[in-house]
């Protein structure tokens, strides 16, 4: 494995985490269409954690 | 002491497979037998630790605006260094585990726990609570294997997991024609999950007659 | 060929059922098969996203990592892919179609860690498919997940009426009632 290799990772690895993250945050900038602010209500919640639905992220 | 009753807590009253239904995944494909449950078991308390650990000791660094996906990275990370060491040292386990040491990425109770726990506690108490939580996965999955292997095989077997030639323990205990095959089928997987999750609500309310009925004498 | 790839689409969607057969998915599908209409809205965003996710994982493997030799980032890329598009998705959906959103955006931020969507990009990989036949497994594998999801939830409908002993209400009786079903569904393994 030689150097340009790990470099090459690291730069797709970065490229990827970028696109994630900056998809990430546009889609929390963008509005929640009407009647559809509080969705979280109607889910009557599993137990999974994970989920940005889950209760324990909206403290 | 408030530490120790987390720990503990961990294992039986809120065990993450059977008390919150975490990582049933897992839980359910791999018990088939003890050494997979064991190896997996393992897996997942290495990643667990680690991504507590590294979760919580850069809690007040990363902004709160992107810490799902830094968790993501994070763990993905972690699993993906996990599943190398066990190609390369335990191949045998990285056949018979197949694509769910990948998975174990998506496995609920490890980014709940970095949710739920390491993102807001100090890096000691969420190593001791991520080896608890880990603890809990780990004696479920046991719990699991032994009852499908023992039924269906009719005993149980234990290898080196590094050096697959050297058997640790091989018993047989039940005669061939007693022997259940059922259990080692999905039926068998999905039964045996349901009868313990059921035995621990059992035992969870018995146990809580038991603390209202004490209280009440003592009133 | 043809009937080489109606044989795996049989099997990823009744035979090898990623839910009854292969254990995976099984955090939605205990979650969110209360309601018909729940498990309805979770099985179109499955399909939607592992559809998508397969694609986009399948040419990324082989246009970028496999000319850079960076097979062993598989892992970290293929879940980064899923959950990029899992944003994407839910932003695309807020922008174009709010009744569609209503009825799918709950259930959106639960698929990334769905193990279904990570499992179907792995074993496009590790069985070398070819395109036809990467094509027919990551159509076939949602389809199973999201025909058992519904039929479940069907069942667990009529199970709230039903008089269970109490240390079996919910999730145990549940399960047990999928294990059912896989019993039922490995009675399908005539038909090949």
């Amino acid at each position: 494995m030689d150097i340009g290799n790990i470099l090459m990772a690291v730069l797709v690895f970065g490229v990827m985490v970028c696109v994630y993250i900056f998809l990430y945050l546009m889609n929390k900038k963008t509005p929640k269409p009407e009647g559809c602010e509080d969705l979280r209500a109607d889910c009557s919640g599993c137990k999974d954690f994970a989920c940005a639905n889950h209760p324990s992220h909206h403290e | 002491m408030n530490r120790m009753e987390n720990f503990k807590n961990g294992l039986i009253k809120d065990n993450p497979v059977f008390g919150l239904y975490l990582g049933l995944c897992s839980t359910l494909a791999i018990t088939t037998s003890l050494n997979n449950a064991i190896g997996m078991g393992t897996a997942v308390i290495v990643v667990l630790i680690l991504s507590n650990v590294i979760i919580s000791a850069i809690r007040k660094i990363v902004p709160d605006d992107i810490r799902i996906p830094v968790y993501i990275v994070i763990i993905a990370t972690l699993v993906s260094i996990i599943q190398m060491v066990i190609e390369a040292f335990a191949p045998a386990l990285n056949t018979s585990l197949g694509v769910f040491i990948p998975l174990i990425v998506v496995n609920c109770i490890i980014l709940g726990r970095a949710e739920a726990f390491a993102s807001k506690n100090g890096v000691l108490d969420s190593a001791l609570d991520g080896l608890g939580m880990g603890l809990g996965y780990l004696l479920a999955v046991l719990a699991m294997s032994f009852i499908r292997e023992l039924l269906s095989s009719g005993g149980l077997v234990l290898t080196n997991p590094f050096n697959t030639e050297q058997v640790w323990m091989n018993l047989s205990l039940i005669p061939e024609e007693f022997r259940i095959s059922l259990f080692s089928s999905p039926l068998g997987a999905f039964m045996t999950f349901a009868f313990l999750a059921a035995a621990l609500t059992a035992y969870k309310s018995h146990a809580a007659k038991k603390a209202a009925a004490k209280t009440k004498e003592a009133k | 060929m043809f009937a080489e790839l109606a044989t795996l689409l049989i099997t990823s969607v009744l035979l090898n059922n990623a839910v009854l057969n292969q254990f995976l998915g099984l955090c939605p599908f205990m979650g969110v098969s209360r309601k018909k209409s729940s498990a309805l809205g979770m099985g179109i965003a499955v399909c939607f996203v592992i559809i998508a996710a397969g694609l986009v994982t399948y040419a990324l493997y082989y246009f970028v990592l496999v000319p850079l030799h960076l097979e062993y980032m598989e892992l970290v890329s293929f879940i980064l892919v899923v959950a990029s598009l899992v944003q994407l998705t839910e932003m695309f959906i807020k922008k174009t179609s709010p009744s569609l959103y209503k009825s799918l955006g709950v259930y959106l931020p639960l698929i990334t860690t769905n193990c279904v969507v990570l499992n179907v990009c792995l074993i496009n990989i590790s069985n070398n498919y070819d395109i036809a036949h990467m094509l027919v497994y990551t159509i076939g594998t949602p389809l199973g997940f999201a025909l058992v999801l519904y039929i479940f939830s069907t069942i667990r409908e009529r199970l709230d009426a039903a008089n269970v002993p109490t240390s079996f209400i919910g999730n145990p009786v549940a399960l047990i009632v999928a294990g059912l079903m896989a019993m039922a569904f490995s009675g399908l393994a005539g038909i090949i």
